[in-house]
């Protein structure tokens, strides 16, 4: 079976390799978001698990329990985890990334609690005092892990670890980069599906599927250019490849995003540290999420909007991108109070917006094919 | 047709006189900031509950908390046009709507070149600075951020932290408190380069003492209202809170606590109840009020029902920072722990929820008949864990619970009709639960 043969099957049918590892006695720690370190868990001899949603199965159990007025990823997560989706999870680890996840945590943890169920404080300022509470709260997640397992943290099997998953990262970049040329050698839903298949499963495993992805990808003939416009995707969690698909499908190339489950959650690297947790804590703490505060250097508003979205104005030069769009998540506060300043200063780029507000759902994303359409038509 | 003829009428007949007071206070918030700009002053937006108030009061900065605004533009009915401009701005109608009003009212400001005409209490002076807080919940410090497109001042945000319930206090006390700490003193050289002056640990301690003083007021005041029949409802404490976060650290607010306190001890002690013929106590469980339909307290008092109790807004009992902390900013970082993991202890041997144990005490404690929850459709963090309270308090008590659902300022989100036809259902299940 081919990498992308077989990312396709690991994207479609997930959890299905955690479960078999789990069968065997392997420890699958579940979690939210993107402020949990794999490292960790892996350096424990555990298998990270990045919970996910399902965009076509209806909400059908968690309205009992949750009001509908939650973010609806983190209701279909939990809806599926009252149906045993999650049944296979020894732990159950949430960060304090937002309103919902940290509401959810005490809900989940008493419906279907795992035999280790813990939260991690994140701080939502930046800074050095929120660096070092952050690493303490890390430390206080190893020692709770330790305490349960009764397994002992190795400092030299966590140096291993990062390692890992920052040459997971590094080819992840280097998939990226094949999306640079005109067209790109590889889709935005192919990417999503070789992302979203790599967060049910060990991070080797995925990186040894990568790397042969990346190489089989290399070899495509390189396509003729066309004047298909090139879109940036922002937003929130999308771990359907429906909504890009259908962007792609509008007769655009997604090549460039900045999303939960896609860079946001793997761009930069780990500091390579003799103390690895300082380094892992300074990497995740500054995951930008639209939950995040990013403090103001001086009191402008061009400054801000520069300090906060720097990092995307490099996105979108180096990967020529023509418009960009939005999808945010229903009752997300924070990407919906991000949406517009960053919209703002995409458009001081000259890079047009569409930003869309969706249900977290398949069934509503047809009624946008006409709106993307239509915002296609006027960049094209 | 109902809720046409009802628009006239936002607010609650009062069952004290000092909640009647609290309308001028209100409206001094404002006014005292638009005195402080033209005396050179400065003013702040503000978010309450953010554990920073001694601080601002110590370095004579006027808060402006931009929530009450938004609250105060519902109870006048002059929300919509703050509401339609954000939205037009690009913000959706799911976010929160203390926030869309801000953000509209700072947006029409700025196209105006001027306070928007008409606006409530004279709107909100042109801050100097914006004091976000993620204590409560996110939109408390994106809002401010996201103002930045309207207001050109600088900005900063503080973390207020708070341990989840099972964590080991032992364990993680040290770094909490250490942590709360550097947040605020990261505040106070902010705000000591905003204003060019040194802050003085004196001052800072003379503004905690008032603001401890009132609180513990506030907290006698409520004890009080365990009296039967209710001497103070809840529709009071939606206007009496306005002087412990508005006016915390101030001489103004002990005093006005201090007449409430003398007045509600006499009401209990004469058994002068808030209406002549009390059938049912109400316990409000959660929830933002309905800002734009308080008057909804005064239809249940209709059927003989009074909410004589509350768990919002009064966050926080009194506790006890230990003798040993002698730095003022410290006291404030350990009051903050206290307070926040008041109810850690109680939750972790039952219920696993600190609300539902804060609200089976307040249902004994009151001897309430009913709790009612109020679900607002653009506030998760007060709505978001309703229904899993309701469940888990269902376990323990078998009073009638009830959830309305509309939004604290939003009126679009409320139907008359429907919260009529339910509140009917609740009485009935009141009155058969008495039955027996």
């Amino acid at each position: 079976m081919t990498a992308g043969a077989k990312l396709d099957e690991l994207y479609k049918n997930r959890g299905v390799r955690a479960k078999e590892l789990h069968n065997a006695g392997a420890i699958v720690i579940g979690y939210f978001c993107c402020f949990v370190p794999d490292e960790i868990i892996t350096a424990f001899d555990m298998v990270p698990y990045r919970i996910q949603g399902s965009q076509s199965e209806p909400i059908d159990e968690a309205d009992a329990f949750l009001e509908p007025m939650a973010c609806p990823f983190v209701r279909s997560c939990f809806n599926m985890a009252l149906k045993g989706s999650y049944d296979f999870l020894d732990g159950f680890v949430a960060p304090h990334s937002c309103d919902t996840i940290e509401r959810i945590y005490g809900i989940w943890s008493h419906h279907r609690p795992s035999p280790f169920n813990h939260m991690i404080n994140v701080p939502h300022m930046q800074g050095p005092s929120s660096e070092a509470f952050y690493r303490s709260e890390l430390d206080y997640f190893i020692k709770s892990l330790e305490d349960w397992s009764g397994r002992k943290l190795e400092n030299g099997k966590l140096i291993k670890a990062v390692s890992l998953y920052n040459e997971r990262r590094k080819v992840l970049r280097e998939l990226y980069d094949l999306r640079k040329s005109d067209p790109p050698l590889v889709s935005g839903t192919e990417i999503l599906k070789a992302l979203v298949a790599g967060m049910g499963i060990p991070g080797a495993e995925h990186l040894a599927l990568l790397r042969r992805y990346v190489a089989h990808v290399k070899e495509r003939p390189k396509p003729r250019k066309d004047k298909t416009p090139r879109i940036f995707i922002w937003g929130s969690e999308i771990d359907d490849a429906a909504f890009i698909q259908l962007v792609e499908e509008c007769g655009a190339q997604a090549v460039m995003d900045d999303l939960c489950t896609t860079t946001r959650s793997f761009w930069e690297e780990v500091p390579e540290t003799t103390d690895p947790v300082e380094g892992i804590a300074r990497r995740y703490l500054a995951t930008h999420c639209p939950r995040n505060d990013v403090p103001q250097k001086e009191c402008s508003r061009i400054s801000d909007l520069e300090q906060r979205y720097g990092y995307i104005k490099k996105f979108i030069k180096d990967w020529a991108v023509d418009g960009a769009i939005f999808y945010i998540v229903r009752y997300c506060d924070t990407c919906e109070l991000e949406g517009p300043d960053l919209r703002e200063y995409l458009n001081s780029l000259d890079i047009p917006v569409l930003m869309i507000e969706d249900d977290y759902s398949i069934s509503t994303i047809g009624q946008l094919r006409t709106r993307i359409q239509a915002f296609l038509e006027m960049i094209g | 047709m109902e809720q046409r003829e009802q628009q006239g009428k936002t607010a609650a007949v009062k069952g004290t006189d000092m909640a009647r007071k609290v309308r001028g206070m209100v409206k001094n918030i404002y006014q005292s900031a638009h005195e402080a700009k033209q005396a050179g002053g400065k003013v702040a937006y503000s978010m309450i509950m953010s554990q920073y108030d001694e601080i601002l009061r110590a370095m004579d900065i006027v808060p402006l908390p931009t929530e009450n605004f938004a609250g105060v533009c519902a109870a006048k009915r002059q929300m919509d046009r703050f509401l339609l401009q954000a939205e037009a701005d690009g913000y959706s109608q799911s976010l929160c709507s203390y926030a869309r009003i801000g953000l509209g009212f700072d947006s029409l400001r700025k196209e105006g070149s001027g306070i928007p005409d008409n606006s409530p209490d004279g709107g909100m002076a042109m801050p100097d600075m914006m004091l976000g807080s993620s204590s409560v919940c996110d939109p408390r410090y994106k809002w401010f951020q996201a103002a930045g497109r309207f207001l050109d001042v600088p900005r900063y945000n503080v973390d207020v932290v708070s341990p989840p319930i099972r964590a080991n206090l032992e364990d993680t006390r040290d770094y909490y408190i250490r942590y709360q700490k550097e947040q605020f003193r990261g505040l106070i050289a902010f705000l000591e380069k905003q204003t060019g002056r040194k802050m003085s640990d004196d001052r800072l301690w003379e503004s905690i003492r008032l603001c401890d003083e009132a609180w513990r007021l506030w907290y006698e005041i409520d004890r009080l209202r365990v009296a039967v029949p209710s001497p103070m409802p809840s529709q009071d404490h939606f206007s009496i809170m306005a002087a412990a976060h508005y006016y915390a650290g101030t001489q103004i607010a002990v005093d006005f606590y201090q007449g409430l306190y003398d007045e509600v001890k006499y009401k209990a002690a004469n058994k002068n109840g808030v209406v002549p013929d009390e059938k049912y106590r109400i316990l409000y469980g959660a929830g933002l009020p309905p800002w734009h339909t308080l008057w909804i307290f005064n239809y249940f008092e209709s059927f003989g029902a009074v909410f004589v109790i509350e768990n919002v807004y009064r966050a926080y009992d009194p506790v006890e920072v230990p003798s040993s902390v002698q730095d003022p900013v410290e006291y404030l970082a350990w009051r903050t722990f206290l307070r926040v993991t008041q109810w850690h202890e109680k939750a972790s041997a039952r219920s696993g929820n600190p609300y539902v144990e804060k609200l089976l005490e307040m249902a004994a404690d009151y001897k309430t008949d009913g709790v009612v929850f109020h679900a607002c459709r653009s506030c998760r963090a007060s709505t978001l864990g309703q229904t899993h309270i309701k469940n888990l308090l269902g376990r323990y008590t078998d009073i009638p619970m009830m959830q309305l659902t509309s939004d604290m300022v939003d009126l679009r989100d409320y139907s008359e009709s429907q919260w009529k036809a339910q509140i009917g259902a609740f009485i009935e299940a009141l009155a058969a639960r008495k039955r027996g």
